[in-house]
């Protein structure tokens, strides 16, 4: 007997194993855990667990090297020049915080531009409102063309000495989407404005070189890309991030404390307060890692087939439309549906153990600049997802569509 | 007073328990509250404003309340039919109740009952715990 790639894939997903009929669509919110990071984590906890750069004792020493090579992993992973590079934090919404504040906080003057796009995520824009807020600086959105693509010239037009900071998302949460990065980071560095890539979305579905990429600031969360929750990974150039300053105060960002004074610790340690989320550090390298060992030309090969499936499919389904440009984009769709509430829909769906998101996906200028009201239901795909559980959602969608007509 | 409808005879809180106990698994259960939200009739869209809006809910829910003669009478629609449907039990369960029997009313006991716990627990989305606030504040 063999067995599919794809089958051999599956095994490695002990919650998919436990629900072999649950369609899990909604890995735009969170991905499932392979065995592989599990065990890492449980392995740590099990074999080195020690609060890492501290003790001066043989765990502590083995529990410093695990988490120091989880930062050569993840710099691996996405071709930074260097693990110093790497700063660990709770997710790509802190990294962005910290980013914001410290980054922002020290170089923002009033008057200056930060221009996000209107595909951000709340997280890439909340933090810099708070930020433009207390420096003076000004908030501009780059409008997007009706099929959801950044529009081009209104971006250029945007762009000026003032522009301080261009905040993009590689992949939109809500459309799928994928801006034209290698225009979009040129142009704002050609105006003398930093990039931040919100990578949260395209991490688990390109390979991803930050240089070649060529931004100032990468992020991403750990639990988008097969790893823990509360772990995330903030990549900033080495000579960016050697200018900024601490924004959190604690043990472990410190080279030297009294009450005159306190020398802070070079960079990454000077923005990691505390202790660290360890061992889920430790076990996001084994996710990235895991997913190294993977044919990933062939995941993205199978993703793309899946999502194409999917739009063909909707396309014969009357009453209901996929949002935005057909091409470009990762493996996402949010439907709107003419005569059905999204969370009815969804509701039918997930007797059928399907499991999508419906709501504004915590985007809502996006929502606005489209005039929803109503949010979108949002399917979004993952390497362990198959051709027959898209067969399964579209049919029920049919149906569903039906009932509620 | 008249310009607000009257509870139908089908969705009175012992008819609506009878069928909602008739309506075995999840899938007959939503089909019903489907029919429920059919039954209803609509609010005028000069009802549907923000003052109105119960906030709370990812669907839009819109919520009338006022005495008369110490008895509540409540209007409620929204643009999910799901919620519509439940927002039927909503009115079963509190039109014509006094303050005291609104106060002593157990909203979750009766979603227990009728097998639909599920939308306590997904309180975020339909939003009935919210809605049930407005009532015992109104």
């Amino acid at each position: 007997m063999t067995t599919s790639p794809l089958d051999s894939l599956r095994a490695q997903f002990p919650l998919l194993q436990a629900n072999p009929e649950l369609v899990y669509l909604d890995n735009a919110a969170t991905t499932q855990k392979p065995l592989a990071m599990l065990d890492a984590e449980r392995r740590f906890y099990e074999t080195m667990n020690a609060n890492v750069h501290r003790g001066g004792h043989r765990l502590g020493h083995a529990a410093t090297e695990a988490y120091e090579a989880a930062r050569i992993t993840v710099a691996r992973f996405i071709n930074a020049a260097s693990a110093g590079e790497i700063v660990f934090t709770r997710g790509a919404t802190e990294a962005i915080n910290l980013v914001a504040y410290s980054w922002g906080g020290s170089t923002l003057k009033p008057g200056d531009e930060i221009l996000l796009s209107t595909l951000e995520h709340h997280a890439n824009i909340v933090p810099w409102q708070l930020i433009a807020q207390t420096a003076g600086a000004v908030i501009r959105a780059i409008p997007l063309l009706d099929d959801g693509q950044i529009d081009m010239a209104a971006y250029q037009a945007l762009l000026s000495p003032r522009t301080r900071l261009v905040g993009i998302s590689q992949m939109s949460n809500a459309l799928g989407v994928c801006p034209p990065l290698a225009q979009i980071i040129p142009a704002a560095h050609a105006v003398g404005a930093s990039v931040l890539v919100d990578g949260a979305q395209a991490i688990a579905h390109q390979e991803i070189d930050v240089q070649a990429l060529g931004a100032d600031f990468y992020v991403f969360s750990g639990h988008k890309v097969f790893g823990p929750t509360g772990i995330g990974v903030l990549w900033a150039r080495a000579d960016i991030l050697e200018q900024m300053p601490p924004w959190q105060g604690g043990g472990e960002m410190i080279e030297r404390v009294s009450f005159a004074g306190t020398t802070f610790a070079p960079a990454p340690r000077r923005f990691e307060a505390g202790t660290p989320a360890f061992a889920q550090t430790i076990a996001l390298a084994a996710a990235l890692d895991w997913l190294r060992g993977q044919d990933r030309p062939a995941i993205a090969v199978h993703e793309s087939a899946l999502y194409r499936q999917l739009a063909a499919g909707i396309d014969q389904i009357n009453g209901v439309r996929i949002l935005g440009t057909p091409t470009g984009k990762g493996p996402i769709a949010s439907l709107v549906f003419s005569h059905a509430h999204p969370y009815d829909v969804a509701q039918f769906l997930d007797e059928r153990d399907i499991a999508v998101r419906v709501g504004n996906h915590c985007a809502g200028p996006l929502m606005q600049s489209l005039g929803l009201n109503n949010g979108t239901l949002r399917i979004s795909i993952a390497a362990y997802n198959t051709a027959a559980q898209i067969d399964l959602l579209l049919s029920t969608l049919n149906e569903t569509l039906e009932l509620l007509a | 007073m008249s310009d607000w409808p009257e509870l139908p005879a089908a969705l009175a809180l012992s008819a609506l328990t009878e069928r909602l106990q008739a309506a075995q698994g999840w899938e007959n259960k939503n089909r019903l509250l489907v029919q429920l939200a059919r039954e209803q009739p609509a609010m005028p869209t000069e009802l549907k404003v923000d003052e109105n809006r119960v906030s709370g809910c990812e669907a839009h829910v819109w919520l009338l309340t006022r005495w008369h003669e110490g008895r509540l009478q409540m209007w409620a629609d929204s643009d999910s039919r799901i919620v519509k449907g439940l927002l039927a039990l909503v009115w079963a369960a509190y039109q014509g109740l006094s303050r005291e029997e609104i106060a002593n009313q157990d909203f979750g006991a009766l979603l227990q009952e009728l097998g639909l716990q599920r939308f306590l627990s997904s309180s975020r989305a339909s939003g009935l715990n919210a809605m049930v606030q407005v009532i015992r504040n109104a």
